[in-house]
């Protein structure tokens, strides 16, 4: 009998989703910039709007290069199917909306970054959804903060900025046993570092602005669908097990079993919600992946250089990465992150407010930007940018203060990268 | 038994039923089942006992399967109809349509073969290492072309969604299955006793249920309507999914 070998990572990168296209033979994956498509026949188009046919409609909703995309990213990361949205943050959006409503809760980790926390904390409860943060490494505390109401624990899998590592396992097991979904960001990680769905999450999302693409020239997000959670083991999803008026009232569930989430995802969110990516946007995510692998080797590589390089340099108070023994995460991050733990990592340094704005101003090589996951180096000051809403208590909660520098490691030469950094100490720290 | 939709039947209804393959459920029948019924027509798209939705204890024969369908039939005084089947489906439908063949007006077997033999290596996996069969299942049941993507369904990653749907499956149901597929005899006397109305759908690349296997069977029928889909492997519902829907279209 024939092994099954399933295509490695690395070959998937470039190949999962787009055969050659029929029509001329491109290898690369077309772009199909075109908002709508045209219907051979009247009974063609009833039959699509009323998926009974397979086929595209308006690239709002599905585009054939997207299309690509969407495939690529959920064979990346082990999922029945994706969706991809304008931004990281709208992916996040689609994410809950697509179970919660007024009324709903979720926990979330009390380390998340900026945008994602301002959405939980300020935006969703005007719709009537709220969130509780917890540390998700206090087990306890997630089941203290259970409610009847909870729909979701959200985390990511490296946090932002402290790198906590989310202990999948453990997590989505509290949350199988109340009968609750795990959604995990996963853009620090990306598919080659961790696959979260093997560990036990149940929908991942990506800014793919990050690692996937790479080149920083889009914004976008991916959300992906396990296809694991059992939706109707429970009253609580009742836009997935309830007729769906907003669509001839389906019935999410019963027509799509497995894949009941992301259909609801695309049939609702994507339509009426309108964060959709363009195909040019997705076209440029999937000239990243497809260097994926090679680009995070050396990410890893040259991070680790430098942690090495910053923990033993004496304007360097602590370097916070979870490979050192000194993470509170690091035997679990042996365990779950055996390839690395991603190129975005914060150290304090020996100094103040005034030493970390001389450092980043002296930097060369590194661009100081709100961004992480470029090819390019990049470098930023968390309290005073990205979680500069964030109050006093709630930036200490997740480990940022003052002197906090966040550095997302490209790959260029490690000696470059090292010498820039080892001026920029040098001048910053001089008294 | 469950079945989907759940809808009242007309009177004197003469629907089309839907029957899924090992492993499966009502689910894989989403498409042509919403065609169907945006055209007035009856459809049941069944959870075989056991599977699914349905309840009940599993059934380790074709026969035994065919009645259990008959039996719904019955509760819903249904005469007539058409069936549709894949896979396991498409024999347990043979298994109908020649036991009472005046109960069924036309059929459709995609994806089938006669003898449908399982090899005893993958029988062995689904009883003692059922993620393997699944995984076997799963590459098997698709064309190579099928497993690097492109699904016409945008945005789905077609092998690992038929993965997760046979991952659901309760304890013993795989081998069951597949164990039923292989006792199965007499599937050639059976075609000639068939009245209705016959189409195949088989995929070029399948390797589950290749074409060469279904000569036989073929030549047995009266008549036979044969669809190959170039390029289509065993999973041909999802792989062309408007070309099996034109098909059904024609024959139903």
């Amino acid at each position: 009998m024939k092994k099954p070998k399933d295509l490695k990572p690395s070959t998937l990168s470039l190949h999962a989703g787009q055969r050659p296209d029929s029509d001329f033979g491109a290898r690369a994956t077309p772009i199909y910039q075109s908002s709508s498509f045209v219907f051979p026949d009247t009974e063609t188009a009833a039959g699509i709007f009323n998926v009974e046919r397979a086929g595209h409609v308006y690239s709002r909703i599905t585009n054939p290069t997207n299309a690509v995309l969407e495939e690529r990213i959920s064979a990346l990361e082990g999922g029945i199917g994706a969706i991809t949205t304008a931004s990281g943050q709208a992916a996040l959006v689609l994410a809950i909306t697509t179970i919660l409503e007024k009324g709903s809760h979720l926990i979330a980790s009390k380390s998340l970054y900026g945008g994602s926390h301002n959405l939980l904390e300020y935006t969703l409860p005007r719709f009537g959804i709220d969130t509780t943060f917890v540390d998700l490494r206090k087990t306890n505390d997630i089941k203290k903060n259970l409610k009847k109401n909870t729909k979701l624990i959200f985390g990511e899998t490296l946090g932002n900025p402290g790198l906590d590592v989310l202990n999948i396992p453990k997590v989505s097991k509290i949350a199988h046993d109340n009968n609750i979904p795990l959604l995990v960001d996963s853009t620090f990680t990306t598919p080659y570092l961790m696959q979260p769905l093997s560990l036990g999450a149940d929908l991942i999302f990506h800014s793919a602005t990050k690692f996937l693409s790479g080149h920083g020239v889009v914004i976008g997000g991916l959300l992906v669908d396990g296809g694991k959670f059992d939706w109707g083991s429970s009253a609580k999803f009742k836009t997935l097990t309830e007729p769906y008026e907003g669509f001839h009232d389906m019935n999410f569930v019963d027509e799509y079993g497995p894949a009941a989430y992301i259909n609801r995802a695309r049939k609702e969110g994507a339509r009426d919600f309108g964060a959709c990516m363009s195909p040019h946007t997705a076209f440029l995510v999937l000239q990243g992946i497809e260097t994926l692998s090679l680009r995070m080797e050396r990410h890893i590589q040259n991070t680790r250089s430098i942690v090495d390089f910053l923990d033993s340099h004496q304007s360097v108070k602590s370097v916070c990465y979870p490979e050192l023994d000194n993470h509170p995460d690091h035997k679990l991050a042996k365990d779950i992150l055996p390839k690395g733990c991603g190129a975005v990592f914060t150290f304090q340094l020996e100094g103040n407010k005034e030493t970390g704005k001389k450092f980043i101003e002296q930097l060369n090589l590194f661009s100081h930007l709100a961004n992480v996951g470029d090819a390019k180096s990049l470098v930023i000051h968390p309290a005073s940018t990205t979680h500069h809403r964030m109050s006093n208590d709630a930036l200490k909660k997740a480990g940022i203060t003052e002197s906090t520098i966040r550095l997302s490691v490209g790959i260029e030469d490690c000696d470059d990268l090292i010498e820039d950094l080892d001026e920029a100490l040098t001048y910053s720290t001089r008294k | 038994m469950f079945y989907f939709p759940t809808i009242k039947l007309k009177k004197n209804s003469e629907p089309i039923v839907f029957i899924h393959g090992t492993g499966m459920d009502h689910s894989v029948w989403t498409l042509p089942v919403r065609y169907f019924s945006r055209k007035k027509r009856d459809v049941l798209s069944i959870d075989l006992p056991g599977h699914g939705k349905s309840s009940g204890k599993l059934i380790s024969s074709i026969s035994g399967f065919s009645d259990q369908v008959f039996q719904l039939l019955d509760n819903n005084s249904i005469k007539k109809c058409s069936i549709v089947g894949h896979s396991m489906g498409s024999l347990i439908a043979l298994e109908m349509a020649s036991s009472q063949p005046h109960r069924i007006k036309a059929m459709s077997l995609i994806g089938t073969a006669f003898p449908m033999q399982v090899n005893d290596q993958l029988l062995q996996f689904a009883k003692s290492d059922v993620q393997k069969a699944i995984d076997i299942l799963t590459f098997m049941g698709y064309s190579n072309q099928a497993r690097i993507g492109r699904n016409k369904n945008p945005g789905m990653w077609m092998t690992e969604s038929t993965r997760r749907l046979m991952q659901r499956s309760n304890k013993g149901v795989i081998y069951n299955d597949l164990l039923a597929c292989s006792n199965f005899k007499g599937g050639l006397e059976k075609a000639k006793k068939v009245t209705a109305k016959v189409q195949l759908i088989l995929g070029s690349n399948d390797f589950l249920t290749p074409t060469r296997k279904a000569v036989d069977l073929i030549d047995s029928f009266k008549n036979p309507d044969v669809k190959e889909i170039v390029n289509s492997g065993h999973t041909l519902m999802v792989e062309d999914p408007n070309k099996v829907l034109d098909y059904l279209i024609e024959a139903l």
